[in-house]
């Protein structure tokens, strides 16, 4: 069974579809990427799945292993096991990274039946994980993406997607922003997670970050709907050539 | 003794002379005061208070007061000492002694807190103190709405430096009008930081006055807790009476019900080079009504002033008011000068935020009040006590979910 399926999903925003028909599955182990031209709906795509406020499913499903994710909550979706990585990252003064994994940790914790990590056992596994990505350990006593640079921002969201072992992690343009040596650091976050029973999806403008984080699966995206699906060497050729002929595609 | 700002106002000594009620009960400043414009008294003056008596049976000390590691207690009911209640041991530099209250000019409320007070806590520290003082203030009316008018004096003199925690707190009984006056001197080149939490019941309340004098070099914290109360009023006026003298003044407050909670601050920069820094950050919620009225006043003298404040509320729903009024009077030209006010409500993308990281939508809002308010609570400079204010407000939290 795929760990996630999306099956003919509609959605729109403000009575203006923008989701017309997106079919896909991502079995344990893979990585798809999707690619696409600004405005095509790849962010509405990983919001909806994610349970943003202010998008309407008309017709479709998404399961999770199984379970019904449209009839969740945010919140219960996340503790199910989806995950994600924002574009933008919010800064959250006065909170910080500490407190904020705690809190998070022990919600998916508590939802799993699992004991309670104190903030002893949490500032360990802090350490363990932030020496395998790289990361200054000291930043978790900062308030949450607070000051934090653009590449700092996405490798939080790593160390985040790390600790809290999702199912599915969506990656929603997490190149933009970043420059070389931060998406590479990123990528070998992403890629230290790739795992038999996980699967990634993996939203993008641009084929550098399929370079780091190479794709099993690409589909191509436009006007709402996935108008071409291939290898990863289908990233090279959007890269050569360009959207055009599937923005004609889609119209 | 004639107190300063009766005027005209409804209660006044006439007024409550022909009614037959307590003399105070004309005392009170009227809605035509300008600085009580926000915060009007009409609730406080529909009830009979009597003067407290120290005779009530008090013999245990709330459960709602935070133990301060390694602090000396003194305790107050009803604005008396009780010795029997309080630590001995005050430790090296710290002397207490209990004086008759001058009355003195002031406010109508210092007046009124001087004609009824039964005698002032007088703390005086020489040299550096090396434990902290915890003043537990317990309103206990029993059986009968009562007033009651703690005193408060802490000199500490050249050099010295002492950290003060109070507790203001009440006993479940009939209402209580609590006026605690705090005069407090610091000397030149001393230190005084002084945390008060404020935590009275629904039906209680709370007029603080706080008058603070600062010497050449001197530097006086303040931080100012307000968690409850039917009325609470913290005003805190600060004179900065020599050069090189620095204030810092924070606070925060979180409110529900129909709770009225007022911060007021007037900081007087009188010489040059001295400093004022103020940070009073809010939540609001039910029907709720928080004031901050904050007031700098520069004199032509005081050149290279640098003064700075700032108010930011929280709205947790539609239904609280908040009223702010920061106040400049610049009369110095070489200054640097600048107050910021805001108010908001949570930010939905931070609570999506939260959420795609599977934390519940109340849990959601509380990380996101306490990372409001810590902006005001992390000026706390000793930490144990930044600790325990930190607490309050998760207890306040959870009272508001439960």
């Amino acid at each position: 069974m795929a760990l996630l399926e999306i099956e003919n999903l509609h959605a729109s925003v403000g009575g203006k579809e923008i989701l017309k028909g997106i079919t896909l599955a991502l079995e344990p182990g893979e990585v798809h990427a999707i690619m696409g031209p600004n405005g095509t709906g790849k962010s509405t795509l990983s919001n909806v799945i994610a349970g943003r406020e202010g998008y309407e499913v008309t017709k479709g499903n998404v399961w999770l292993d199984g379970k019904d994710v449209l009839a969740m909550a945010a919140d219960a979706r996340a503790r199910a096991g989806i995950f994600l990585a924002f574009q933008y990252p919010v800064e959250i003064p006065g909170v910080t990274t500490s407190a904020f994994l705690k809190t998070a940790l022990n919600a998916k914790r508590r939802a799993a039946g699992q004991p309670e990590i104190d903030a002893m056992e949490l500032l360990k596994l802090v350490k363990a994980k932030t020496a395998v990505l790289g990361m200054p350990y000291d930043m978790i006593k900062r308030a949450l993406n607070v000051g934090f640079s653009g590449g700092e921002k996405k490798r939080a969201e790593v160390l985040q997607m790390t600790m809290l072992e999702p199912i599915v992690a969506i990656l929603d343009e997490t190149d933009s922003g970043l420059d070389i040596d931060a998406l590479k650091v990123v990528s070998e976050g992403v890629n230290s997670l790739r795992s038999p029973d996980r699967a990634f999806l993996v939203i993008t403008h641009y084929q550098r970050l399929l370079d780091y984080i190479v794709p099993d699966h690409v589909h191509v995206m436009a006007g709402g709907k996935i108008v071409a699906s291939g290898g990863k060497e289908l990233a090279l050729e959007l890269e050569a050539e360009g959207y055009a002929k599937y923005l004609n595609a889609a119209a | 003794m004639k107190p300063s700002l009766i005027t005209d106002h409804p209660f006044g000594e006439d007024y409550a002379k022909r009614l037959g009620v307590a003399p105070w009960r004309g005392h009170l400043p009227g809605p035509k005061v300008e600085e009580w414009r926000f915060t009007p008294l009409r609730s406080l003056a529909k009830i009979a208070f009597v003067p407290a008596t120290a005779d009530i049976d008090v013999d245990v000390i709330p459960r709602n007061v935070p133990k301060v590691p390694g602090a000396v207690r003194l305790v107050l009911v009803n604005g008396v000492y009780r010795k029997d209640l309080s630590d001995t041991d005050l430790g090296k530099g710290v002397e207490l002694s209990h004086g008759k209250v001058a009355a003195k000019e002031g406010s109508s409320l210092v007046a009124l807190n001087a004609a009824y007070a039964p005698a002032s806590l007088a703390l005086h520290v020489n040299g550096k103190a090396k434990k902290i003082i915890h003043i537990i203030s317990i309103g206990a009316a029993g059986p009968t709405p009562t007033a009651l008018h703690p005193r408060i004096t802490l000199t500490a003199e050249a050099g010295a430096s002492v950290t003060l925690v109070e507790s203001h707190v009440g006993l479940p009984g009939e209402a209580y009008f609590s006026n605690p006056v705090a005069s407090i001197t610091v000397g030149e080149g001393a230190s005084v930081r002084r945390y008060v939490s404020v935590d009275e019941d629904s039906e209680d309340f709370h007029l603080a006055t706080s008058l603070v004098k600062v010497a050449g070099g001197g530097t006086y914290e303040g931080f100012h807790l307000g968690l409850g109360g039917a009325l609470t009023r913290q005003e805190i006026r600060v004179a900065l009476t020599g050069e090189n003298a620095n204030v810092r003044l924070n606070g925060a407050y979180a409110l529900t019900g129909t709770s009225h909670h007022d911060i007021t601050t007037v900081i007087d920069h009188t010489l040059p080079n001295c400093t004022s820094n103020q940070i009073f950050k809010g939540v609001v919620d039910g029907e709720s009504h928080a004031v901050y009225q904050g007031r700098i006043h520069v004199a032509r003298d005081a050149q290279k002033t640098n003064a700075q404040l700032v108010h930011k509320a929280l709205f947790l729903s539609r239904g609280p008011q908040v009223d702010c009024k920061p106040e400049l009077e610049i009369y110095a030209d070489d200054v640097q000068c600048a107050h910021g006010a805001a108010t908001g409500e949570i930010d939905p993308n931070h609570l999506f935020y939260l959420a795609a990281r599977g934390i519940d939508p109340e849990t959601a809002r509380s990380l996101l009040v306490e990372g409001f308010l810590a902006d005001g609570v992390n000026e706390i400079g000793d930490e144990a006590v930044r600790e325990i204010f930190g607490a309050a407000i998760g207890g306040w939290l959870k009272r508001r979910q439960a």
